[in-house]
């Protein structure tokens, strides 16, 4: 059984386990069906190149729903995800190694709530994502 | 001072509705295909045990899953070559490219498979600044989606960034 943080155990500073995600040209491809996104730039390599981009672009929502799974994934089924907000500095390509880094910048004891300051990395150190969230932790019983 | 980038026409729309009100009934095969394709395996949106013992009514979905799930059908003569929709959404700009600079959200109510979720997309600001790499114009969308139960559920705001 995973313990998941609850307003008892959280401390300020505390960090989330670090993800990592790399995806091929069938993972970027199922997620622009799956979310209805004929963009080229996201499946045709020669066509994303001529647009001035390095290789195939892995898009924006996606990360931003990593980031979702990331803050998820730490506080657990019970919790309860209040806010997010990113900003995309650079673009991620396929086959990017990726990290998400994050911790907990504020705790509120009134709604039980605490404020994450994340970061998306590649594997050189470099900035792709600034973000924020904000989640309801698990209540005790 | 550089020439505006923001034409008075383009300018009038800002709090003008871009697209809907649209209703979708949320799809869990739909929603389902979503979350594997981010590999968010998380049991609340596959095991409705799993989605009751977390206190939802049911299956939940991938929070940002709702903008996706409210993607009109079209047809393919409205692809343009770069692979996006001819849209009457586009806001007209005297710039080359759009870019993606990011979203913000607010989910209010849980949302489930089977919920009725209306989506309403407006412009809600349109600014020109000035950059290091020179004049930008930064377009705000701001999409509300509300439930069957005419509760907004979630609100998300689109941040294009466009030189």
């Amino acid at each position: 059984m995973t313990n998941y943080p609850t307003m008892e155990t959280v401390e300020l500073g505390d960090e989330l386990p670090v993800m990592h995600k790399r995806v091929e040209e069938a993972e970027l491809f199922l997620y622009s069906a799956a979310s209805f996104n004929p963009h080229r730039i996201h499946y045709d390599r020669a066509y994303a190149q001529y647009e001035g981009h390095q290789d195939i672009v892995v898009h924006g929502p996606l990360q931003g729903s990593w980031l979702t799974q990331f803050v998820t994934d730490w506080a657990g089924p019970r919790s309860r995800l209040l806010s997010v907000e990113w900003q995309n500095r650079a673009s991620a390509f396929v086959g990017d190694e990726l990290y998400f880094s994050g911790s907990v910048i504020s705790i509120n004891q009134t709604n039980g709530s605490v404020e994450l300051e994340i970061n998306e990395r590649k594997e050189d150190g470099s900035l792709l994502m600034p973000a924020k969230a904000t989640i309801k932790l698990e209540e005790t019983k | 001072m550089s020439s505006s980038l923001i034409p008075p026409e383009s300018l009038a729309r800002v709090g003008e509705i871009l697209a809907g009100p649209i209703t979708v009934r949320i799809d869990s095969r739909e929603a389902q295909r979503y979350a594997y394709a981010v590999g968010d395996l998380n049991p609340i949106y596959f095991d409705e045990d799993s989605a009751k013992a977390a206190g939802y009514r049911t299956l939940t979905i991938p929070p940002l899953f709702i903008t996706h799930a409210l993607v009109p059908p079209k047809p393919t003569e409205a692809l343009r070559t770069d692979g996006l929709y001819k849209d009457s959404a586009t806001v007209t700009l005297e710039v080359e490219r759009m870019m993606f600079g990011g979203e913000e959200w607010d989910f209010l109510e849980p949302v489930c498979i089977d919920d009725e979720i209306t989506g309403t997309t407006r412009l809600l600001d349109l600014d020109q600044k000035e950059g290091k790499k020179g004049s930008f114009v930064r377009l705000v969308r701001e999409t509300t989606f509300t439930n069957q139960n005419e509760q907004v559920v979630a609100r998300s705001r689109q941040i294009g960034i466009a030189r």
